[in-house]
């Protein structure tokens, strides 16, 4: 399993992301919502490795953290990192997800220094979140912006040729799809059909490439080194079967 | 009715509750059920007269090579290729861990081209180390019960039909050590089948593919008996080869799966629960129904008489469950007992006060029985496309309501005491076999799998005592975030009340053999036969209809088999509609 260009299904997806996500030390809860964010990407098309492999190893190097507050004032709202560190976005896309259930869309959610917006885009994809916009521009100057028009389809509004899940570093802005207009001119947009996505993954597996093994390498540290004593004592049947 | 629609009361005085049937003792008696989903596929099999056909066989003289069985339905073909391969004896073991299997199997979706089954030739004997496409369903292997095997195949070669007692004490040809679906390895993921009719009841494919394992195995040795015993060679009885179903080693998998899936196992559990309370529920008895009852006491007891194991625990189990049929059959004798009003409800009362678990739960099996018409329905809820949740919109006061609530059995440990946090759950970096280690005693206590429930939520509970109720949770989330994952197990338990095994996973004394049988029963597998507290031996589909069978008028009605012989009692308001 741990080479790479595989062809993987979206279980196997939720298995070894929450796992990766648990071997980053990333607690079990906030774990599952990462696999299913990355399941959401799978079924649209994206490699989930690619995704994903970025917010992990910062992570892992303690150059992100998980720690998060939000305040709120009468226009806007805004979840940062209260460590001087970049905001893991593993945390960032769950909390995000939360702040819409509770708080609603009224005014603007502004996420500080987010290490893979990508990802909160996901997971408000995974929450079948609708009539929601995110904006973001990185630090390589690309402008994003994703519409979630309905529970059918989203789009997203690009100003360069960079891949949307390689978009690395940036203020995340929340709002809802009617409140703001455009602020990418002649951007490059695409439609995203959520049924017809993910009928052709489920037909056709979710290909992952040369990030692969290193989400592997994460997932491993959840297992255990086997001992003649384990093996003997911790798990069912005998050793050898011949009746 | 859709998936998960049923109504259910469970305020209904006949309904059993979550804190009485959701403890690890009980669900360690479970038996199978007509809601079993072995016995929902051969409903639909023979309602919509599937057929089925060997398509290929290339073998050698000995059986080893490569066949496909299809199972035709309305508007599919599944089809199963077996290889089958000469072993070194001692390389045979049931465990995860093992390299090589008798038989490997792959369960294709359509009919597979040669190409198809080159590529599943390189692949499927190698199991979990091979790679699988969505065109496959369902990955399994087998390994023979060389003594049974060898006999019924001298048997049949000679002419004989082979030693009743044998296959009785045994049950099965080969039995199966694992049975992959759902995504495993690069198989087709559930959402691909979830929508056809014949995939919509849990664990229908994987089911149909033990279901052609069985018959593979029959065929196998049929083959291999007219191969040697050229003319003389005989087929099997029928009501043998009825008989003959297909064993099954289960070890450690299964517990996680059923933690990890709280929502289908609600649905399950209220879909049986439901099914009792209806019947208890029965003011004056459906017609013929006592009868029947009466007469599967009958059977039942010569079932057990046969269910012989060598654990010394479930030896007691069974001996006292013999002398409970024997004393609930004197006691309907007397008919003030059971021709009254609430028939239903005064037998399982009668046992429920008298008598073991292990003979109430099949007392539930046996009176749910005669009532197809009233309850097959359910098995149509038993299924979930719903992930659980996490609602930032709940308060800090509700989640503590239901935490009190429906947790108390956590609440109420002391997790200060090694007792309580005796064992842990972990994966092994061999071929990621689940294990259940001793703390101090195995390594991997950093790598816990996060199965700890009651200890879990015990944790929260102490937070939450110090915590301002008017913290919205999504902000206590942001805080505790290492609480996630069990505040929303905690709300999905507040809606789906039956989803927890309300018992602590980790105290010394907590056998992983309950969670085993209880959702092996599900499935419909018998004849338990416990290797220690980690697993056990089971059948599947003894009794069952084969393939050549499944337009008998008794496709429906084997429950409870006796070796070498059909079903002793007639079936009433099942499907097949055999008249008493």
């Amino acid at each position: 399993m741990p080479k790479s260009d595989l062809t993987i299904s979206l279980n196997e997806v939720l298995f070894y992301f929450t796992r990766a996500g648990f071997g980053v030390k990333a607690p079990i809860g906030v774990s599952e919502d990462f696999a299913r964010s990355n399941i959401w990407a799978a079924q649209n098309g994206f490699d989930p490795s690619e995704c994903s492999i970025l917010a992990l190893d910062n992570l892992d190097l303690k150059k992100s953290s998980l720690s998060i507050k939000f305040e709120k004032n009468s226009k806007s709202s805004h979840l940062f990192c209260t460590e001087e560190k970049v905001l893991s976005s593993l945390e960032a896309s769950v909390s995000c997800v939360d702040w819409i259930e509770f708080n609603g869309l009224d005014g603007e959610l502004k996420i500080s220094n987010v290490d893979c917006p990508f990802l909160i885009i996901a997971s408000l994809g995974a929450s079948q979140c609708s009539g929601v916009k995110a904006s973001w521009t990185d630090q390589d100057n690309n402008s994003f912006e994703v519409n979630f028009i309905d529970d059918s389809k989203w789009e997203m509004i690009s100003s360069s040729e960079t891949s949307i899940e390689l978009s690395h570093y940036a203020d995340v802005y929340i709002s809802s799809l009617d409140a703001v207009k455009s602020k990418i001119q002649n951007g490059k947009n695409k439609t995203f059909n959520l049924e017809n996505e993910k009928l052709k993954v489920l037909n056709n597996g979710v290909k992952v490439g040369e990030k692969w093994p290193e989400i592997y390498e994460y997932f491993s540290r959840c297992l255990v080194k086997s001992s003649a004593e384990s093996r003997a004592s911790g798990a069912g049947a005998g050793l050898v079967d011949t009746d | 009715m859709s998936s998960e629609s049923v109504l259910i009361d469970i305020e209904s005085d006949f309904m059993r509750s979550p804190e009485k049937v959701m403890r690890l003792d009980r669900m360690g008696s479970s038996f199978p059920t007509r809601l079993s989903f072995m016995r929902t596929l051969i409903r639909r099999m023979s309602k919509e007269n599937w057929q089925f056909k060997r398509t290929l066989r290339k073998v050698d003289k000995d059986g080893y090579g490569v066949s496909v069985y299809s199972a035709i339905t309305p508007k599919r073909t599944y089809s199963l290729i077996a290889f089958t391969q000469e072993i070194p004896a001692d390389m045979r073991t049931d465990r995860v861990i093992a390299e090589v299997w008798d038989a490997t199997f792959s369960l294709f979706d359509g009919v597979p081209t040669q190409e198809d089954i080159d590529y599943l030739a390189e692949n499927t004997p190698l199991q979990e180390g091979g790679r699988y496409r969505p065109s496959e369903l369902v990955l399994a292997r087998a390994n023979k019960s060389l003594r049974v095997f060898e006999n019924i195949i001298s048997a049949l070669a000679s002419g004989n039909q082979p030693d009743i007692e044998l296959i009785s004490s045994v049950g099965y040809l080969m039995r199966t050590t694992a049975v992959y679906g759902s995504g495993k390895f690069g198989c087709a993921d559930r959402a691909k089948i979830a929508d056809r009719p014949e995939c919509r009841a849990p664990f229908q494919i994987e089911l149909l593919a033990v279901y052609l394992i069985r018959w593979f195995t029959i065929d196998l040795v049929e083959e291999l008996a007219k191969e040697r015993g050229g003319k003389q060679a005989v087929r099997l009885d029928q009501n043998i080869s009825r008989f003959i179903g297909v064993g099954n080693s289960t070890g450690l998998g299964m517990a996680p799966f059923l933690l990890k899936h709280p929502t289908l196992i609600h649905n399950w559990v209220v879909a049986k629960e439901t099914a009792l309370a209806r019947v208890r529920s029965i003011e004056t008895a459906l017609p013929g129904t006592l009868e029947v009852f009466l007469k599967s006491l009958l059977q039942a007891s010569q079932h057990i008489d046969e269910w012989s194991v060598a654990d010394d625990v479930q030896t007691a189990r069974i001996t006292c469950l013999t002398d409970e049929i024997q004393s609930l059959r004197m006691w309907c004798e007397d008919e003030s007992n059971i021709f009254r009003p609430y028939p239903w409800n005064g037998i399982y009362q009668f046992v429920e006060d008298n008598f073991s678990l292990e003979c109430q739960e099949m007392i539930v099996s046996l009176i749910i029985e005669p009532h197809g018409s009233i309850v097959d329905d359910l098995a149509d809820t038993m299924s979930t496309t719903t992930i659980p949740k996490f609602k930032a919109a709940m308060s800090l006061a509700q989640l503590k309501e239901v935490v009190a609530d429906a947790y108390k059995w956590a609440t109420t440990i002391d997790f200060s005491l090694e007792e309580s946090q005796h064992h842990f759950w972990y994966y092994s970096e061999d071929k990621l076999e689940p294990r259940f280690g001793s703390k101090g005693v195995d390594d991997g206590v950093d790598q816990e799998m996060p199965l700890a429930i009651g200890r879990d939520v015990h944790d929260l509970n102490e937070v939450l005592a110090t915590t301002d109720e008017d913290m919205p949770i999504g902000e206590f989330a942001m805080n505790y975030p290492h609480f996630r994952h069990i505040i929303r197990r905690i709300q999905n338990t507040f809606e789906r009340p039956y989803s927890e095994v309300q018992d602590n996973l980790l105290s010394e004394s907590m056998r992983p053999l309950d969670l085993l049988r209880f959702k092996l029963a599900f499935f419909g597998a018998s004849k338990f036969d416990p290797k220690s507290d980690l697993w056990t031996r089971i059948s599947m589909y003894q009794g069952a209809p084969l393939p050549e069978q499944i337009q008998d008028p008794n496709h429906d009605c084997w429950s409870f088999p006796i070796a070498g012989r059909s079903q002793s009692y007639p079936c009433i308001s099942c499907s097949c509609q055999k008249a008493i």
